[in-house]
């Protein structure tokens, strides 16, 4: 096997975004008849590196081979001819259209011009039969199941015979009969001499299937060796060691406050039956992979999307806020994750963007306060080092100057508690620093600030308490010298559960 | 250069100074044009479109739009006749029910966009639909003459040469650009019209802000629907239809993004004036009323490519 050719290989590229790199100069190969595993943090660059792969973006540098060979601007044309199937981890299926048609995509038999629905439904069955897709072809994708639509998505992209075959996450919505299914099949077709590469949050799934792994972290490869020779534990170090400096404000020692918040069997979107309770003068860390409901904690607790809890108390008063305004009139304010389509106004000005909170309260009588929202808007800049003028559309700003507006607009409200929504992703070192300090600021005020983190670094240096959410429930709580990178990824990726994941994949 | 740059950039005042540059050299090269009496009536003629598309502003700087509007100035229009009290010699009484009335219909459009979540396109479309129905039904499709004392003054009076319906347009004018431009709740419908989502995080009540605004929007309407009244003397069905498409044109004319979030009532003032202005373009020069709708087109077109004021979005 090791004399084989690499099937598919990327060699030393780079890609960035925005100036913003995401890659710096990864190598990976994958060989006929192996599953590679690709391991690595939230934001190390997995996706990006997928996307490379298939064609889907293009290196900034560096080279993308097929059977050895160079290929100059791979497009995912291309990458489909040349063997190469991926399974995206959000689907992209079309809801309205048959099982059969979906499978098909692209590649019907045709016949006097029209689909041959006969010839597509024999072509269709073999790759059902493999993947346990018993459901009649004829059946809309939309009438089924996450799961089983998953299974259609693997079954798509086995139509195609392919060479190379890349899973991202597949088995997020899989049941353990589905999982056990899956890994059969990637026994078969690595036995066929398929290049298989294996994403997945699952350890030990990941132990159980594969036979080599690459870890990313930071856009940069850390290991690229054979499973065998390393553990679970192993691998998180690989993925979380890393330097932190003096990015972080000291942290006062621990002295809890009165309770602000405290919710028992609290559910909302994706979060079933959480309960914890926050204190005055805290920062709460909320941890986890990605989207395994943090956003919609963050958003139950500000009213923005219908919540229920078996018991709820903020500021000594019992219930949460209907609705966004009620949040408000109780001091909670949140600042989203993503400012462009959440946070700001775009086009319109820092003024107005800072000032829209505010504008009820300054008004005097019917009209606004002209020489109040000034005074008011100068004052907030200032204190934020917003530079330039608040005239100028908040879009033409970078995105760590967004982000502080984003902050500043709540500020004259004096809230007594910050719900944040991941509030340094891409922003700059500095402004990092700033909102860290502001934010322990805030907490020595006598404010409650929560704090949902794709950042692990953040959590650990930060917050006070960390609460890790696993698929949508509380699957760890950490306070003090237990809040350590290696735990919060732990448990995020469930390795306490290794006995029930084993026999999810057996 | 950078004047220039100025105008370009500033819609309401280019469209502004195109008004301004036909009147001249229409006056200057067509006789009659240039008299103070067909001036102002011209002006008389953009006060409707004006008021009926205030409300339209509104609505499309919240990145709405209102279909409804011909329909309920018809809907006033035929009402204020058939319900005017008789025991009531001002007339206001017959005023103020129509006006409730159309102020109604506009809560109806925001209840059913805001609670029923209709796209507002289909919610107003709807409502003007089943009004003139209504209408057909209850008018039964002749017209009717006004004897209302308040509106006669209103389409007739002329104090101190100068047209009620003009003044009572000046009157809508202050109010609604201090409403846009003073008042918090313009800058509320203006952060809703540009994102509606961050808008909402940022604590504005998305319920109450479109129940209020499609209620402006059928009082203008309604308004709009009264002066016309008095102007005509008569109402009937399909008095109002031709407002629809010229109070969105007039918007659009005065450099207001139809996707809402960007704009001013100070554009569409010169917009509607600008749109009476070519209709009677036409007339004069006795050309097919069809150049009309043809050059409605070219403007539109024209004015929104010069300031490239969606592309930059």
């Amino acid at each position: 096997m090791k004399d084989a050719k690499p099937l598919l290989e990327a060699r030393q590229v780079f890609k960035g975004f925005f100036g913003n790199p995401v890659l710096k100069g990864v190598d990976i190969a994958l060989f006929p008849g192996r599953v590679h595993a690709l391991l690595g943090e939230n934001g190390a660059g997995k996706s990006t590196l997928i996307n490379l792969l298939s064609g889907a973006l293009q290196p900034d540098d560096g080279t993308i081979a097929v059977d050895g060979q160079p290929v100059e601007r791979l497009s995912p044309a291309s990458a489909r001819a040349a063997g190469i199937a991926v399974v995206q981890q959000e689907l992209s299926l079309a809801g309205e259209l048959s099982i059969a048609e979906n499978i098909g995509l692209g590649a019907y038999p045709r016949r006097f011009g029209l689909i041959d629905y006969q010839a597509l439904h024999k072509g269709v069955r073999q790759v059902c039969d493999m993947v346990g897709l018993t459901e009649p072809l004829a059946m809309p994708v939309a009438s089924l199941a996450l799961g089983r639509r998953q299974m259609v998505e693997i079954a798509k992209a086995m139509f195609r015979k392919p060479r190379v075959l890349i899973l991202d996450e597949p088995t997020s919505s899989l049941s353990a009969h589905e999982a056990g299914i899956l890994a059969g099949l990637i026994a078969t077709l690595r036995d066929r001499g398929v290049g298989l590469l294996y994403i997945s949050h699952r350890l030990n799934e990941v132990q159980a299937l594969c036979s080599h792994v690459t870890v990313l972290k930071d856009g940069v490869v850390t290991a690229d060796q054979s499973l065998a020779e390393i553990d679970g534990k192993g691998l998180v170090r690989l993925m979380v060691g890393r330097e932190t400096g003096e990015l972080f404000p000291p942290r006062p020692p621990a002295c809890p406050g009165a309770i602000r918040i405290s919710v028992e069997g609290f559910s909302a979107g994706l979060v079933r039956d959480a309960g914890f309770t926050a204190r005055v003068g805290e920062i709460v860390g909320i941890g986890g992979l990605v989207g395994q409901g943090q956003e919609d904690l963050l958003l139950g607790l500000y009213g923005a999307i219908p919540a229920k809890a078996a018991r709820a108390e903020i500021d000594g008063k019992p219930g949460l806020p209907g609705r966004v305004t009620e949040a408000n009139a109780a001091g909670i304010v949140y600042v989203p994750a993503d400012r462009k389509h959440e946070g700001l106004v775009l086009p319109h000005s820092i003024a107005s963007n800072i000032i829209l909170p505010s504008l009820g309260r300054l008004a005097r009588g019917a009209f606004r306060d002209r020489s109040a929202e000034t005074g008011l808007i100068a004052d907030l800049a200032k204190k934020l080092t917003i530079k330039g003028d608040v005239a100028r559309p908040v879009q033409a700003l970078s995105g760590g100057n967004q982000q502080k507006v984003a902050l500043a607009k709540w500020l004259p409200l004096d809230p007594s508690v910050f719900l944040l929504n991941d509030p340094t992703r891409g922003v700059d070192i500095e402004t990092k620093r700033e909102i860290y300090l502001m934010l322990r600021n805030f907490a020595s005020e006598g404010r409650l600030v929560i704090l949902a983190s794709s950042d692990t670094p953040e959590l650990v240096n930060l917050c006070d308490r960390v609460v890790v959410l696993r698929e949508g429930r509380i699957a760890a709580e950490l306070t003090g010298h237990a809040i350590t990178e290696e735990a919060i990824v732990g448990a995020a990726m469930g390795v306490t559960e290794r006995v029930a994941d084993k026999e999810a994949v057996q | 250069m950078s004047i220039v740059r100025t105008v370009f950039r500033n819609p309401p005042l280019l469209t502004f100074l195109l008004v301004a540059l036909v009147w001249i050299v229409a006056s200057l090269t067509l006789r009659g044009f240039g008299a103070y009496g067909h001036l102002r009536y011209l002006l008389e003629l953009a006060a409707v479109i004006g008021i009926a598309a205030a409300g339209q502003t509104l609505v499309i700087l919240m990145g709405g739009i209102d279909l409804s509007v011909g329909a309920v100035i018809t809907v006033t229009a035929i009402l204020v006749p058939l319900i005017s009290p008789a025991w009531d010699p001002t007339g206001l009484a017959g005023v103020g029910l129509a006006l409730l009335i159309a102020v109604g219909i506009g809560l109806l459009n925001g209840a059913g966009a805001t609670y029923l979540r209709v796209p507002p396109i289909i919610m107003t479309l709807a409502m003007a639909t089943f009004l003139q129905g209504l209408l057909v039904i209850v008018a039964g499709g002749s017209a009717v003459t006004v004897q209302n004392p308040a509106v006669i003054l209103l389409g007739q009076a002329r104090p101190l040469g100068v047209p009620a319906g003009v003044l009572l347009w000046i009157v809508v004018s202050a109010v609604v650009l201090l409403l846009i431009h003073r008042m918090p709740i313009g800058a509320r419908f203006l952060a809703l019209g540009a994102n509606p989502l961050a808008a909402r995080l940022s604590g504005v009540s998305i319920t109450r802000n479109t129940l209020v605004l499609y209620a402006l929007s059928g009082f203008f309407a309604g308004l709009a629907g009264i002066l016309l009244l008095g102007m005509n003397r008569q109402g009937y069905v399909g008095i109002g239809d031709p407002y629809l498409l010229t109070s969105i044109a007039a918007v659009v004319l005065g450099g207001t993004s139809i996707l809402g979030g960007r704009g001013t009532y100070a554009g569409t003032i010169p917009g509607a004036i600008l749109l009476v202005t070519t209709t009677a373009l036409i007339t004069v020069v006795n050309a097919s009323p069809g150049w009309r709708s043809i050059m409605f087109g070219t403007l539109i077109l024209a004015l929104l490519l010069i300031s490239g004021r969606e592309a930059r979005r």
